[in-house]
């Protein structure tokens, strides 16, 4: 489904490499997770894979169901069933729930040749979608992420997610920030839209999220670049030994090998 | 060498008219001739003026302006779509500022109440007592509202008697018409409410053609004890005119007057907002929301007075600006010394879509007393490009995202509308203001 080679990219206008070379490989029914220490790249490679325009690919290549999408905006890339869970999802006062999913749903199921849905039908849709993050009604009508907290903008992520229903999801630290209430209810959300058809990509970085969560695969970023990829018991090693151990194994002066 | 006194210019230098006693209604000839003596003295601003240095009034002084020649002879054809659903018959229709009976009804306006025309009612005791007793711009040598004074002869004329509600909102439609020499007009309205009665208002100014004009309006709002007042104004004129603004309202003990100016049309506007306190425990808002584009010019220039304790007053004031148009903001807000417990909001937003736009922004706040919440805050900005992004990923274009913030962004004024069609009217404006088909150039960061 998804297939990142060599990817390299920098913030737009700077000389300084953040991604030295990714490589990664994902095929639909898988969950992946990438764990890392702070700085090590993973939020830039989820935002590098949505479109974000910050970032400037300078090599390499990101291949979605066999098409390049390195050229594509951001909303060419959703409309293809890339999704991006926000870190920091931003709020925008004055535009509700409702009227951006609706906007969005329609976009993308205009854009796939699928029938749009009336005013009428999205509602029955959008409370039917609810149950999967346990929120009220009430929620579609309030702007969006306005005034909401930690919690209720991470859960609004996967809300949309469940909505947009993407075939690839880069769902980025959704775990931080959440009570355990809350992240039981998040993890739950994920697990019910998780399936045979579509991939979901989970960063983060903390072992807590993979209590709730069975990744297929692990990935460590260091440095820029995937250092080591193995099954979910890689997690558990590195709540054990931390990072350090692979920093020692893997970096020279700082530099990743 | 001699050194030649040079003559300052006054208004008559960019327009032809006879003025003076041209009325033959008492309360009006008086005005006519007061305003004929100041139109001749009052210089014409300039940009050393302190309240003119940010306007550029060229789209005046270059041109020339003749008087309106019977514009009941004006081929119309039909204007009934301005016409509101909600003001069938509660409607007052102003023809290039002339009172135009046949395309008025006023069927649904209680007996007692009056919704008329000022000709038609010279005799009437409301009409005499209040007329041009409320406008104290003579003190500011004010040009447009000397022009008003000296050349109106009839107008909008509103009165509510005591203890009376009129259920229907009440629509003063000025429409303004093609013709071959720019002309000026200058609409009047007067409106006294009596005590504890309350009324709806909906002031619209709205060009037929896109022709040039000079539109000089002086409104005057009389409250007395508890009277409650919507007041809408929708500025629709043509981007090719010019519209000159003085709306002033006096509130008595208890009154509340809550006005939203939308700002759409005219090369030139300059609105100047009044409100005095006349006695304790008021209300009142003058909010405003300014869609600009081209070269557009919108200027507003109010003035809060808080004479008296307890008055809570509300200004929000938005602006989006795209091209070359330029916004000007000046809020002054006074709180006199005895006015003690007074509430005040102000706030000024701009939101600056293109990079050639302007904006200039300053509150102004005079405070003497000293038990006083005066909240007062303004911003320019470009839209968020977090936010633009935040709602292209989610598979939306970047010109839609854009729309939807603009959107969103001028919301809040247009929920205040209180009439539904007028609401409606003004979601289609900001829909057509922001689906234009160049994109927004400029976006920024918080």
């Amino acid at each position: 489904m998804l297939e990142i080679k060599n990817l390299h990219a920098c913030v737009e206008g700077e000389d300084e490499q953040i991604l030295k070379g990714v490589n990664l490989t994902i095929n639909k029914g898988e969950i992946h997770a990438i764990m890392g220490p702070n700085g090590s790249g993973k939020s830039t490679l989820a935002k590098v894979v949505s479109g974000h325009p910050e970032y400037e690919i300078t090599e390499g290549e990101i291949l979605f169901e066999g098409e390049d999408v390195t050229e594509l905006d951001a909303d060419e890339r959703a409309h293809l069933g890339m999704f991006l869970a926000f870190q920091y999802p931003i709020e925008v006062p004055g535009i509700t729930n409702r009227t951006l999913l609706r906007e969005s749903y329609n976009t993308i199921a205009r854009e796939n040749g699928r029938e749009e849905l009336d005013p009428i039908e999205f509602d029955d849709y959008l409370k039917e979608r609810l149950e999967v993050i346990d929120m009220k009604d009430e929620f579609l009508e309030r702007s969006i992420n306005t005034g909401f907290s930690g919690g209720e903008k991470k859960k609004n992520e996967v809300f949309q997610m469940a909505v947009l229903n993407p075939k690839l999801a880069f769902m980025d630290e959704t775990d931080s920030g959440l009570d355990i209430d809350a992240l039981k209810i998040v993890s739950d959300g994920i697990n019910k839209i998780a399936g045979p058809e579509n991939a979901i990509v989970l960063i983060t970085h903390y072992q807590r999220l993979l209590n709730y969560i069975t990744p297929d695969y692990v990935h460590v970023m260091m440095n820029g670049k995937i250092v080591k990829s193995a099954g979910k018991e890689l997690a558990l090693e590195l709540e054990d030994q931390g990072y350090e151990q692979l920093e020692k194994q893997f970096s020279v002066n700082g530099e990743a090998q | 060498m001699s050194t030649a006194v040079q003559e300052k210019e006054t208004i008559l230098n960019f327009l032809d008219g006879n003025f003076g006693n041209i009325s033959n209604i008492p309360a009006i000839a008086g005005l006519n001739d007061k305003g004929a003596g100041n139109i001749s003295e009052f210089p014409f601003p300039t940009k050393k003026d302190e309240d003119w240095r940010f306007t550029d009034l060229r789209s005046i002084s270059r041109n020339h302006f003749v008087p309106v020649t019977d514009s009941g002879a004006v081929q119309l054809g039909d204007i009934s779509n301005h016409y509101l659903p909600e003001a069938t018959n509660s409607r007052l229709v102003f023809v290039n500022g002339e009172f135009n009976s046949r395309l008025s009804s006023t069927a649904d306006i209680p007996e007692n109440v009056v919704v008329g025309n000022m000709a038609a009612f010279g005799d009437h005791e409301i009409l005499k007592t209040h007329l041009g007793k409320y406008t104290n711009y003579d003190e500011d040598q004010d040009v447009f509202a000397a022009l008003n004074d000296a050349n109106f002869k009839d107008g909008g004329f509103i009165y509510v008697p005591k203890e009376t509600k009129v259920e229907a909102p009440i629509h003063i439609l000025n429409v303004f018409t093609d013709s071959e020499k720019a002309y000026y007009a200058t609409p009047r309205v007067l409106f006294v409410g009596e005590a504890y009665s309350k009324a709806t208002i909906v002031e619209e100014h709205v060009a037929l053609t896109q022709n040039e004009y000079l539109n000089v309006t002086v409104n005057e709002f009389k409250l007395f004890e508890g009277a409650h007042v919507h007041h809408a104004r929708i500025q629709r004129d043509s981007k090719k005119a010019n519209h000159i603004s003085r709306p002033i309202a006096h509130l008595d003990k208890f009154a509340e007057y809550h006005s939203y100016t939308i700002c759409l049309g005219a090369k030139l506007f300059r609105n100047d907002p009044r409100v005095v306190q006349n006695d304790e425990e008021v209300d009142f808002t003058i909010d405003g929301l300014v869609l600009i584009d081209g070269d557009q010019i919108a200027d507003t220039h109010s003035a809060i007075d808080h004479r008296h304790w307890h008055a809570k007053s509300h200004q929000l004031h938005k602006v989006v600006v795209n091209d070359e148009a330029h916004s000007i903001f000046n809020g002054k807000i006074f709180v006199r010394e005895d006015s003690q417990k007074i509430d005040s909001f102000q706030e000024n937003r701009n939101l600056l879509l293109s990079v050639d736009g302007t904006v200039h922004t300053k509150p102004q706040l005079e405070i003497f007393s000293d038990d006083v919440l005066c909240s007062h805050g303004a911003t320019i900005g470009h839209l968020n490009e977090d936010e633009v992004f935040y709602l292209h990923s989610r598979g939306l274009t970047k010109k839609k995202a854009r729309e939807l913030l603009v959107y969103a962004f001028t919301l809040e004024s247009i929920e205040t509308m209180e009439v539904e069609s007028v609401h409606k009217l003004l979601l289609d404006e900001v829909v057509k203001y922001t689906s234009r088909d160049e994109e927004f150039v400029a976006v920024g960061k918080e």
